[in-house]
């Protein structure tokens, strides 16, 4: 099994492996699994060191989960022989489980034999119907081949059996914001956000998608979401820039009709989201004073806009 | 590493607080039950425990308590917002079960050429 590497023009001494034994294998990969990291490059070259040296029966009972992992990423590397190695290993390990059928499933998806993958899928749920696993890589079939409007159609069905799925909240908010649907995709994240009130990347996020849809109300709801997000993560620069950038548009968009008042105030906001900015970086260390500078300037243009 | 020795040694202070409290507090339920037993010997009324006993309870008690926050680890923030500062949209907007295969991913690390004909042998 050749290693990815070798494909790469680079020498391969000057690229640092990224494990030399099987403990620090083991800690990569779970550590990538908990922090739920989409890494999947990375995943393969441990995967390779682990077969390569015959490795994984060391790992004990953790061997199944990272077989898992391994075949996940090598799917997505277009590594199918590593994957199919951790296939048959699984395979062997639980011959009747449909979490592994459904592996086997995502197999045919990679190699977009959409239609056998789909009857796999059917299968799995005659048996287990409630398995939303599988719900959920029916709808990604339909997004592979680019049907968004069919995978927001399914995944509306799914949502509506299992509401209290984040993560399928988090997809279909992406989806429409894919068919350009802004204010739907704003439910979506308003959903997430009740279920999560304490989470500042659901609050930026929605923040995000108001700001894109412009318009004075939809502004002013951005500046407050971002500054909702600023407050739960004061370490957040992105909230704090658009924090900055929907309140420097209110001030200027307001010349018109918008009262005098509103229109201090929001100037206010920017003066103290540009500095907070300005103090975050300043507090990197000296070294990083050419781009301070930079930062400054880029600040006062994109106010002048 | 001084300050992690210093940090062990100040641990071992407060387990002792927890043992000698442990102590004090068996100490005073013997203490309790000798007074019924004494009660009971001289047939008089039971109407409460001495005060020196009380007092034992008590101060048992709050060095158990202090022995035990000290060496049970470090706080965690009130704040439910601090586990959640540092995450990125990196590892929160993932989706796991959504990925797709047909993106850069097949083309830029494959290492087998003719991916589907082979694939389809192997079944």
């Amino acid at each position: 099994m050749a290693s990815y590497r070798e494909n790469l023009d680079e020498p391969a001494q000057l690229i640092q492996p990224l494990c030399s034994c099987w403990e620090d294998a083991r800690d990569l990969l779970r550590e990538w699994r908990e922090e739920n990291l989409r890494n999947s490059e990375q995943v393969v070259e441990v995967g390779d060191f682990l077969m390569q040296g015959g490795l994984a029966g060391k790992l004990g009972d953790e061997v199944w989960p990272a077989y898992e992992q391994i075949f996940l990423a090598a799917l997505e590397c277009g590594r199918l022989e590593l994957a199919q190695v951790c296939y048959k290993q699984l395979r062997r390990q639980f011959p009747g489980s449909l979490r592994v059928a459904k592996l086997e499933a995502m197999r045919y998806e990679f190699l977009q034999k959409y239609d056998v993958a789909e009857q796999k899928y059917q299968k799995i749920l005659e048996g287990d119907e409630a398995n939303s696993a599988v719900h959920k890589r029916l709808i990604a079939i339909h997004k592979a081949q680019g049907k968004i409007p069919e995978a927001i159609k399914e995944l509306n069905k799914y949502l509506e059996r299992f509401m209290s799925d984040h993560e399928a909240w988090l997809e279909l908010a992406n989806l429409y914001i894919a068919e350009m649907e802004y204010g739907k995709a704003a439910f979506c994240l308003e959903e997430l956000i009740m279920a999560n009130p304490q989470c500042h990347l659901y609050h930026q996020r929605y923040a995000e998608v108001r700001y894109t849809q412009g318009g004075t109300e939809n502004m002013e709801l951005a500046r407050k979401y971002f500054a909702q997000a600023a407050k739960l993560n004061p370490t957040s620069i992105r909230a704090l820039f658009g924090l900055f950038l929907a309140a420097s548009h209110l001030a200027a968009q307001q010349k018109g009709g918008g009262t005098k008042s509103s229109k201090s105030e929001n100037k206010k906001y920017a003066a103290w989201a540009a500095k907070q900015i300005q103090e975050r970086y300043e507090a990197l260390g000296q070294r990083e004073e050419s781009q301070v500078k930079a930062l400054t300037a880029t600040l006062d243009s994109l106010e002048l806009s | 590493m001084a300050v992690q020795r210093q940090s062990r040694t100040i641990k071992s202070v407060f387990r002792l607080f927890v043992i000698v409290g442990l102590l004090v507090f068996a100490h005073a339920a013997y203490s309790a039950a000798q007074h019924r037993l004494y009660l009971r010997i001289t047939e008089r009324e039971f109407t409460g425990l001495p005060a020196d006993i009380v007092v034992q309870i008590i101060l048992a008690f709050l060095v158990i308590c202090c022995g035990l926050v000290n060496i049970a680890g470090d706080f965690r923030e009130i704040k439910a917002s601090k586990e959640l500062e540092n995450k990125s949209w990196e590892t929160f907007g993932n989706q796991p079960s959504f990925y797709t295969f047909t993106h850069r991913g097949r083309v830029l690390f494959s290492t087998v050429p003719e991916l589907d004909d082979e694939a389809d042998q192997e079944d």
